[in-house]
């Protein structure tokens, strides 16, 4: 039981990768298998069930976690009965690439352009393992690569290793992972002080939610309780090409970077511009007491802070509360983020065709009203900031080109002919299940 | 939310940025007066007021609640800035606006009242009828018409001033003379 919220998680029974922060420095590897045959399939599961922690077994600080989550065709390929498949929330049913228009992922993002084999029917289970350091990786890798490797009937079908690069900051060199919600009943206290932790059933099955009520879960509840929808997406980042907008932009270096934080809302060192609009200051940036610990309701023309920057169109924080149309608490995301690919050498604005971005990884209980709403009324529209024709400026889609509006005295200046910056390679909706669920599944005998 | 409920969900007819939000009610028997009177005191709430311009839901453009069958039915018809259906739930957990549509809900057939939200929310979405033509003579959502609103007061604010036709002469001000005219 949370003693602060009365709530009582049933902690152990949840996977502790779907619930917690990855660590940070961080290695990882995503792995995606294909179940050839259903009772190879049930005896990987039950193999992974040994190396999944519970959120119980882990420490204040991101240690090593193994996730595993299933597709609804892997689902489908462990026989799981079809009254149950069909208890699933429609979105995850149907799967990511059948979801490409809805979510934006079309012309250079769309499906029929992703990375084999991402928004196939061959992608069964998703594997993330992420850990503080290499020799911890490849510890725990070695297990997960044993839990597959002598079955005949499973498929390792897609890997892809991610790393913390050196600056500790994404490929278009910004600090991330800031703002992560905190969760009710998770023991990790929230980093926004002005915002009181989501319902825990706003990311674990079960529980009850913002609304109140208990949000849809798939039957039957050992199946569906304690478990969380996953969101996996690879993003390419066309760094040269945003550092080349930029460049061609500014005057100076600093202005350069002014730019670049009017995008997305925050300096690089990770400092909000609601709280320093003028410069970067990294001990802000680097301070986690400090550096979520803000609001936009005292800028509503987005002096500080663009309306329509990255960061305020993820998150409006209180932006919206005058305008009786939007709950913000019902659109939160926890966000699991890592970088692939090597960074983009300082100073360098021509592509050298390396493939480089963010795995990015979602956790909650409703995939229509958190990532789906998110992802299409927040990033991908403007029409809830007063500008229908602009998207996110750094990871909204545009098949040609688009604008940016940034408010200024005396005069706004608009940034026009914006290219995309960052392309879906593919990604597919998850399912992560309990410790339990897992025990059910590897034991099922249809 | 339930599966069931989301695929009943129609996303309506849209013009641009906006959508059309129609609900049809029938109006429990012995129910008309007191929905009139109800009615008529939400006409006189902040919001509904003639010239108030302030209804609680901000990006609707206009709201009407009317009564007819000799008030034995009743329609709700809006304009909703985006696709309404992506926030039905956010309309759901809405205190005032949810207390405001409980005055009214109360005297139709179906309503079970608050606080059970999950039972509005199905009731609210069984009584949508998507429009069958829609139309609008003007594109842009609430927020960009009240923003062309004060620009264009500021611009006749302009025009008032003694010396705007000297100061409007510049190139650069070309489009705006071309509107000072009338």
């Amino acid at each position: 039981m949370d003693a602060t919220t009365g709530v009582s998680l049933e902690l152990d029974d949840i996977q502790a990768g779907a619930l917690y922060e990855r660590p940070s420095p961080y290695v990882g590897t995503y792995l995606l298998l294909c179940i050839r045959d259903r009772r190879d399939g049930r005896e990987l599961v039950r193999r992974l069930r040994r190396l999944v922690e519970p959120a119980t077994a882990v420490g204040p600080v991101g240690e090593t976690s193994v996730t595993v989550a299933f597709t609804y065709r892997g689902l489908e390929a462990l026989g799981v009965p079809q009254a149950s498949l069909d208890s699933f929330s429609p979105e995850f049913r149907q799967g990511m690439a059948a979801r490409a228009a809805v979510l934006g992922d079309t012309g250079e993002s769309g499906p029929e352009r992703w990375e084999e084999p991402l928004g196939s029917p061959d992608v069964h289970v998703a594997i993330a393992v992420l850990s503080p350091d290499e020799t911890q990786l490849e510890q725990v890798a070695v297990r997960a690569r044993e839990a597959h490797a002598e079955l005949p009937g499973i498929e390792l079908i897609w890997r892809q290793d991610c790393h913390q690069l050196a600056t500790g900051r994404t490929s278009f060199g910004f600090k991330d992972g800031i703002g992560q919600p905190a969760v009710e009943g998770s023991g990790r206290p929230p980093t926004d002080p002005r915002e009181r932790p989501l319902k825990a059933g706003e990311v674990v099955l079960g529980y009850p939610d913002e609304t109140g009520d208990l949000p849809p879960m798939p039957v039957p509840d050992v199946l569906g309780r304690n478990g969380t929808y996953v969101v996996f997406r690879k993003l390419h980042t066309k760094v040269a090409a945003y550092r080349s907008y930029l460049r061609a932009r500014s005057a100076t270096r600093a202005e350069e970077d002014l730019l670049g934080a009017k995008m997305v809302g925050r300096w690089q060192s990770g400092a909000p511009l609601a709280l320093t609009p003028d410069e970067d200051d990294g001990e802000l940036g680097g301070d986690p007491r400090r550096n979520n610990d803000f609001g936009f309701g005292d800028d509503p023309r987005g002096f500080k802070c663009p309306v329509g920057a990255h960061a305020r169109r993820a998150n409006p924080r209180d932006a919206l509360d005058h305008e009786g149309s939007v709950d913000v608490r019902l659109h939160r995301m926890i966000r699991r983020g890592t970088s692939y690919g090597p960074p983009l050498p300082e100073g360098v604005t021509d592509d050298d065709g390396i493939d480089r971005g963010i795995i990015f990884v979602f956790a909650g209980a409703h995939l229509k009203r958190q990532f789906e709403f998110v992802k299409t009324q927040w990033l991908n529209d403007g029409i809830f900031i007063g500008a229908p024709l602009e998207s996110d400026p750094l990871v909204g889609p545009r098949d040609g080109v688009g604008s940016f509006t940034v408010p200024q005295r005396p005069i706004r200046r608009r940034l026009q002919d914006l290219p995309p910056f960052v392309v879906t390679r593919g990604g597919e909706y998850c399912f992560a299940p309990s410790l339990s669920a897992l025990a059910w599944l590897a034991d099922l005998d249809t | 939310m339930t599966a069931a409920d989301d695929a009943a969900i129609a996303p309506g007819r849209s013009v641009g940025p906006t959508s059309e939000f129609s609900l049809f009610f029938r109006v429990k028997p012995g129910e008309a007066a007191p929905l009139r009177a109800a009615l008529t005191s939400l006409q006189d709430t902040p919001g509904y007021r003639p010239g108030d311009y302030g209804i609680t839901i901000q990006t609707i453009h206009e709201a009407r609640f009317v009564l007819f069958d000799d008030d034995t039915r009743l329609a709700f018809i809006t304009s909703f800035d985006g696709p309404w259906e992506a926030y039905m739930d956010d309309f759901f957990t809405s205190g005032p606006t949810l207390a405001l549509f409980d005055a009214v809900f109360n005297h139709v057939e179906g309503y079970e009242g608050l606080p059970d939200v999950a039972a509005v929310r199905s009731f609210v979405l069984g009584a949508e009828q998507g429009a069958a033509a829609y139309a609008r003579n003007y594109g842009g959502t609430v927020k960009e018409i009240r923003k062309a609103q004060r620009v264009n007061a500021a611009f006749q604010a302009v025009l008032d001033h003694p010396q705007a036709a000297e100061a409007l002469q510049h190139p650069a001000l070309q489009p705006l003379l071309d509107e000072a005219a009338d």
